[in-house]
């Protein structure tokens, strides 16, 4: 027992040895001369505003100024991550460099999970050259991280986390662009109710935080409204079939069917309306589903749908981004997800926030303060990004424009 | 001569098609910039082309290199020279460069005729085909490729023979016989034979442990904490499948109820309940507990296979019901809960990632005392007779029924400590922490370290979980790697990294040959 | 190891486990029965004939394709007494494999003069749908095939887990190679217009259309046909008698002159074949090709061939249809979200393996083996 106590111990020992050797090796071999964290009393060049407790990242010349990503890259949702990392790049790209300093962007796998996003935090944290982060996408993902980023001093701006308790909690780096789920589920309720004149819907959702979030907004609000909803039913993600759970709503014999969830579910389910019973009866869904995917595989069975969408509205900064999308990865963007243009924008935010903030020291190094750039994110307004005009409030809501429902008219999407 | 050249074709076939499938995932691209990371920096500074068409060229090339060095391989000690060597290198290289070349010449054509190839293969993006083709055109690039894997296959040939030549043999040798002396030397035994100088050493070790979390950083901190959990709930699946040899599939139902009890007795949503972390711990682990034996009263009367499926529909079960409408108000649903309350020690907050890497070794520790304890006693052995063979188990007296029951129950409730103190670390759990992979991947850390072998569990875990952190590079390819691992670990190491000694005695002394010995295979008491 | 035979020893001092088997049980049919009577007699019913028979149509289709799958799992494992954990992956091949014929099919022009932009795929419906599953089955076969040789068979002997791990990795293996070949986003299959998804056969009743699709009919026949053929393949035939030999003992089939690795070989080509199949009619019936397409389903089969009792060919085909049935119809039956219809299925799974161990029909096992 001793022996194998002993084998057991130096087992332990080498494999924490490792990890810990391994650990110094990110930032010393990614970036030989990295950035280093500067004390609040470094002598020689270092800024009066580096003095507080988070002090400044510092660049020495020829350094990366470094933006991070946490995304799902991998998997289901890869599709999210790829494209989020497309539009930031040209975003870092566009972003050229600033007094001889280029930007740069990391991008890291989370997976979409709370898992992967505190892993990732983790890492971000521990790179002294990052200073900001545009992300995370999924809620889930970001809540995990938020509270590490906060004790590091990294502001975040998420193109796509609208779970609305995220910027509830008083978090100082917590900023999104995007219109939070609650906003959406409103306003949805309110169009059904108001301008579309229906009043008994079936509500649909995928079982997933987002989907269900705003599923049980809509029900809410829309009984709140005076309508009838006639099933509130789930369905699992990742599945190929639905027509079970369609023709249980289609009992019910609702005048629409709302549904909080994603494209790949939103296209089965349309596909399947016929056979359940349902042919006739609108669709209406969020902008996990809007986009030209959802036109392209429903066809004829997704005409009448409704999608809502955080498209912005026409303007030569969004001509130019689509153009040079296009051209980059050879498919049109919102294609892979709906965030591209927030995405654009987020990392923008962030970029133009770095420049406002960033000090040239006297020996040749550039200092950004953390602290002040996290207020500079919060203090952005006026921006005129491709989303549309990007103003914050006080707890970090940053979205350009409120939701916009279309409707898909001969696979286009139309305003109704 | 003849058969030197149907290996090499066979080989370059074998190794033109992996190459096939490597191009159109687009792994020479990231695999040569790991290669070149290796390389020293002035080295690649003599090459002064496109360092992105650089990374591709040492990846074929050393693939190449080895595929000559596999067509020209020793087929019999006496028709083993340069010449044959080279002959069944050059085959090897010919077919392995004609399937590389068609392939770059078909994609490039494709291109060229404005064929969106990455509608079918993601990976093949335009600027991707530009790269396989060397930045060259069509034609010329693909006869580039194929010269270049030719030229690779052929040398391989040769270097191979003059690596299995004389000298590289007495290298080894004289390593082998320089690594024996230190590790056989009776002087150097005896020394760490002596108890001094092993509880010496052991205290040190300790002392290292404790002092490591105060360098490694937050991340670092974090990675060790979560190959921690996954050593704990390791250990605790080795109890059931390890030494009870009950195949659980649906580990991860009692690592959610841990968690999940944790996360709804300490946090503000959605009960508000905000009990203190300590008196949650042991709640956790004994609800996990309970809910093994209420589980396996049913099930484990189960033959192995049909246990397997129950346990994974239960796992399903636990993960549907926490994501469900049916009890969202209860469990928080798809949204999970966060803010889960921390430990504190003596009034104060013990909860950063340094921290719980030491309350997280310390439930390592316990886990180790216990599963230590149990296997040398008295219910270890009627595991182990159970194992072997029930039947026979039972004839001798032991209650098996009871015996399943106990193991099941101990590696739930390890699994629940797992999941509480994953929960309160990471201050959230949903649903989509406690899905089907996290059973695989904790089956797997108990196979690949070596079933039954506390020290395997640990470098399973260490393998599993903290090399994919480090391996971060190649992301996108990691889980395809981790997929590869498992079969080939599987293939040629099935009793796992560190097994326990008996364990690999009995997989290698089974002759392969014979499909039935390996089961038939009797077994010695064990001391 | 001789289970069976323990099983019959226990059974006695376990009285008051029967006794709890018994009192579950009547509890279980009395809960069944409440429910026959709220959902069916008890004021205004839920659901109309309609909706019921909506729901035996999708049960029934989804039950034909998860026996489809079902069987090669039981081929399989009546033979190597090992859980194939990779054959829904070896499913999702079979069906991109279709999902490339078809789209090729697409592309080429076959024009008539009624209509001079016709497609190869809409003027020879028959033979694209033929070609899609002989191309499907034959990937499937040949990717099962070196499955066996690369991932199983340098493991025959090893302990039971050692396979199955070696399975697992194949699996994620497989479907991670699929995800970077093929990319993340869910394919559409593209279906002939004589079988587009969602159409079908008319039926009135209750005032209400519902709609027989085309593809569900060919699915369900599809799997009777495949039922008949493999039983007619292991009962019959010189192969059907080897593979028997070899489930029931490998060293005698030996002996016997039988190449247990060339049939076991045989069986994994097969069972590929199979799954092959049930990929393309995955893809013609429901219309989606991405990479982890085989993975729910790979389970559920597995639970399906369990229920029907393992090693069972008609066993299969009955637990498939079984378990699609439960799924389609048990969520409605009992008045719960069509989300927990996963809990239900498994619940049933684990409630028959109280009842009757060796599932539906029983299993078709060397006792010795097992």
């Amino acid at each position: 027992m001793n022996k194998r106590l002993f084998a057991l111990l130096s087992l332990l020992v080498v494999a924490s040895m490792a990890l810990a050797a391994c650990g110094s090796a990110p930032a010393a071999t990614e970036a030989p001369s990295a950035a280093t964290e500067a004390p609040a009393a470094q002598a020689g060049g270092a800024p009066a505003a580096c003095s507080d407790a988070l002090g400044c990242a510092v660049f020495k010349p020829g350094d990366s100024i470094t933006i991070g990503l946490g995304a799902p890259m991998t998997g289901d949702n890869a599709g999210f991550g790829i494209d989020a990392d497309n539009a930031m790049k040209l975003a870092v790209k566009d972003a050229g460099d600033f007094q001889g300093w280029k930007f740069a962007l990391i991008s890291e796998d989370d997976g979409g999970t709370p898992e992967g996003g505190a892993t990732v935090a983790n890492k971000f944290v521990s790179n002294p050259s990052i200073v900001a982060v545009a992300g995370h996408l999924f809620s889930g993902a970001t809540g995990a991280a938020v509270p590490i980023y906060e004790a590091a001093g990294i502001p975040m701006m998420s193109p796509s986390a609208t779970n609305p308790a995220l910027t509830q909690s008083g978090s100082k780096v917590f900023n999104r662009n995007a219109f939070t789920d609650a906003t959406q589920g409103v306003y949805a309720a309110e169009f059904i109710y108001n301008t579309l004149k229906l009043t008994k819907i079936a509500v649909l959702h995928d079982g997933q935080a987002y989907g269900q979030g705003l599923a049980q907004v809509v029900n809410d609000e829309f009984v709140k409204l005076g309508g009838t909803v006639t099933t509130f039913q789930a369905i699992n993600p990742g599945e190929s079939d639905y027509s079970a759970v369609l023709a249980d709503i289609s009992a019910g014999k609702p005048q629409l069917v709302y549904f909080g969830g994603y494209v790949a579910e939103a296209v089965v389910l349309v596909n399947n309306f016929k056979q359940a019973g349902l042919a006739g009866v609108p669709f209406f869904s969020d902008d996990g589903v809007y986009g030209q995917d959802f036109l392209d595989r429903t066809g004829a069975n997704g005409e009448g749908s409704y999608g809502t969408a955080l498209i912005p509205p026409a303007s030569a900064a969004k001509d130019k981004f689509d153009a040079a999308y296009l051209a980059a990865y050879g498919e049109p963007a919102g294609k892979l997800s709906p965030y591209s243009w927030n995405s654009y924008d987020a990392a923008t935010v962030l970029i133009k926030a770095i420049e406002s903030v960033a000090i040239k020291g006297d020996d040749g190094n550039l200092y950004v303060p953390r602290a002040a750039l996290v207020a500079a994110v919060r203090a952005t307004s006026g921006y005129e990004g491709v989303s549309g005009k990007v103003t914050c409030d006080a707890t970090g809501e940053c979205a350009a424009s409120g939701p916009v429902f279309y409707v898909d008219h001969n696979g286009e999407w139309v305003l109704p | 001569m003849n058969k030197q050249i149907a290996n090499g074709l066979r080989v370059g076939l074998t190794f033109g098609i992996v190459n096939i499938f490597l191009f159109l995932i687009k792994f020479p691209v990231i695999a040569g910039t790991i290669i070149k990371k290796i390389i020293p920096n002035f080295i690649v500074a003599l090459f002064p082309i496109n360092p992105d068409i650089l990374d591709i060229l040492i990846f074929i090339g050393l693939i190449g290199i080895w595929a000559g060095a596999s067509g020209g391989r020793k087929l019999d000690e006496k028709s083993d020279n340069w010449l044959t060597s080279f002959v069944g290198g050059a085959a090897a290289g010919l077919v392995n460069a004609l399937l590389i070349g068609a392939l770059v010449f078909i994609l490039g054509s494709l291109t060229d005729a404005h064929v969106k190839i990455n509608a079918y293969l993601a990976a093949i993006l335009p600027a991707v085909v530009k790269l396989f083709l060397l930045d060259q055109n069509t034609l010329n690039g693909s006869l580039t490729q194929f010269v270049f894997s030719f030229v690779a296959g052929a040398l391989g040939g040769v270097l191979g023979f003059a690596f299995r030549g004389q000298w590289f043999a007495s290298l080894k040798n004289k390593w082998n016989a320089a690594w024996a002396s230190l590790t056989e030397n009776p002087q150097i035994k005896k020394t760490f034979a002596r108890p001094i100088a092993r509880i010496a050493l052991s205290a040190l070790g300790i002392a290292f442990l404790l002092f490591i979390p105060q360098i490694a950083g937050k991340y670092w901190n974090y990675t060790i904490g979560t190959v921690g959990i996954y050593v704990l709930l390791g250990l605790g699946l080795n109890i059931v499948v390890g030494f009870a040899g009950l195949l659980d599939l649906g580990y991860v139902a009692f690592f959610a109820i841990g968690a999940y009890t944790v996360a709804l007795l300490t946090a503000p949503n959605p009960h508000h309940l905000m009990w203190n972390f300590w008196t949650t711990l042991p709640i956790g682990v004994v609800l996990a507990a309970a809910a093994g034996i209420l589980l396996g009263i049913p099930v484990l009367r189960m033959r192995g296979d049909y246990l397997a499926i129950v346990t994974l529909g239960f796992g399903e079960i636990i993960r549907i019901l926490a994501t469900s409408d049916l009890l969202t108000s209860f469990t928080g649903g798809p949204r999970g809960v966060t803010a889960i309350g921390q430990p504190t020690l003596f009034g104060k907050p013990f909860s950063s990632d340094t921290d719980f890497v030491y309350i997280i070794f310390i439930g390592i520790a316990i886990a180790i005392f216990i599963t230590i304890q149990l296997r040398s006693s008295r219910i270890g052995r009627a595991w182990e007779a159970m194992r072997e063979d029930e039947t026979v188990a039972q004839a001798m007296g032991i209650n098996t029924l009871s015996h399943k029951l106990m193991a099941f129950a101990i590696g739930a409730a390890l699994a629940g400590l797992g999941g509480v103190l994953f929960a309160s670390r990471n201050q959230f759990t949903g649903p989509e922490d406690h899905n089907l992979m996290v059973s695989i991947n904790v089956l797997s850390v108990v196979i690949v370290g070596g079933m039954g072998s506390i020290p395997g569990v640990i470098a399973g875990a260490f393998a599993l979980k903290g090399l994919p952190e480090i391996l971060r590079e190649v992301q996108d390819y990691r889980i395809l790697i981790f997929g590869a691992l498992l079969v080939a670990m599987m293939i040629w190491r099935p009793e796992g990294l560190w097994p326990t000694a008996r364990r690999s005695m009995e997989l290698h002394s089974a002759d392969p040959e014979d499909p039935e010995s390996g089961e038939a295979k009797t077994s010695e008491d064990k001391p | 190891m001789k289970e069976t035979t323990l099983r019959a020893k226990s059974s006695k001092p376990l009285s008051a486990y029967r006794l709890i088997q018994a009192l579950l049980g009547a509890l279980f049919a009395a809960y069944l029965i409440w429910r026959f009577y709220n959902v069916f007699l008890d004021g205004t019913p839920s659901y109309g004939a309609d909706s019921w028979l909506r729901f035996a149509i999708s049960g029934v289709v989804l039950g034909s394709v998860y026996a489809l799958i079902a069987i090669g799992y039981t081929l399989v494992y009546g033979i190597l007494f090992m859980i194939n954990f990779a054959h829904g992956d070896i499913m999702m091949l079979g069906a991109f494999s279709g999902y490339f014929v078809f789209e090729a099919l697409e592309k080429i022009p076959s024009p008539v003069i009624d209509n001079p932009n016709q497609v190869f795929l809409n003027a020879h419906p028959v033979i694209s749908v033929l070609l899609a599953f002989i191309v499907g089955a034959t990937v499937a076969a040949v990717s099962g095939y070196f499955l066996e040789k690369i991932a199983y068979r340098p493991l025959r002997g090893a302990p039971r887990l050692v396979p199955l791990i070696s399975a697992i990795g194949a699996s994620i293996f497989l479907e991670n190679a699929a995800l970077l070949l093929f990319g993340s986003q869910r394919h559409d299959f593209a279906n002939p217009v004589q079988i587009t998804r969602g159409e079908g056969w008319n039926i009135p009743i209750n005032g209400e259309v519902v709609i027989l699709p085309y593809t569900g009919v060919l699915t369900i026949a599809l799997s009777i046909l495949i039922l008949v053929a493999l039983y007619v393949l292991v009962q019959r035939t010189q192969l059907g008698r080897a593979m028997r030999a070899v489930a029931e003992n490998k060293s005698a089939a030996a002996l016997m002159g039988i190449n247990v690795n060339g049939i076991i070989s045989r069986t994994f080509i097969i069972s590929g074949a199979l799954a092959g199949s049930a990929g393309v009619m995955w893809g013609i019936h429901l219309g989606l090709v991405y990479h982890m397409v085989g993975f729910i389903p790979g389970i559920k089969a597995f639970t399906a061939a369990v229920l029907g009792g393992i090693g069972n060919i008609p066993g299969a085909m009955l637990g498939g249809m079984f378990l699609g049935i439960i799924e389609t119809m048990g969520p409605a039956y009992l008045g719960m979200s069509f989300q927990l219809k996963d809990v239900l299925a498994f619940s049933i799974l684990v409630l028959i393996l109280i009842f009757r161990p060796t599932g539906l029909l029983g299993e078709v096992l060397s006792e010795e083996k097992v």
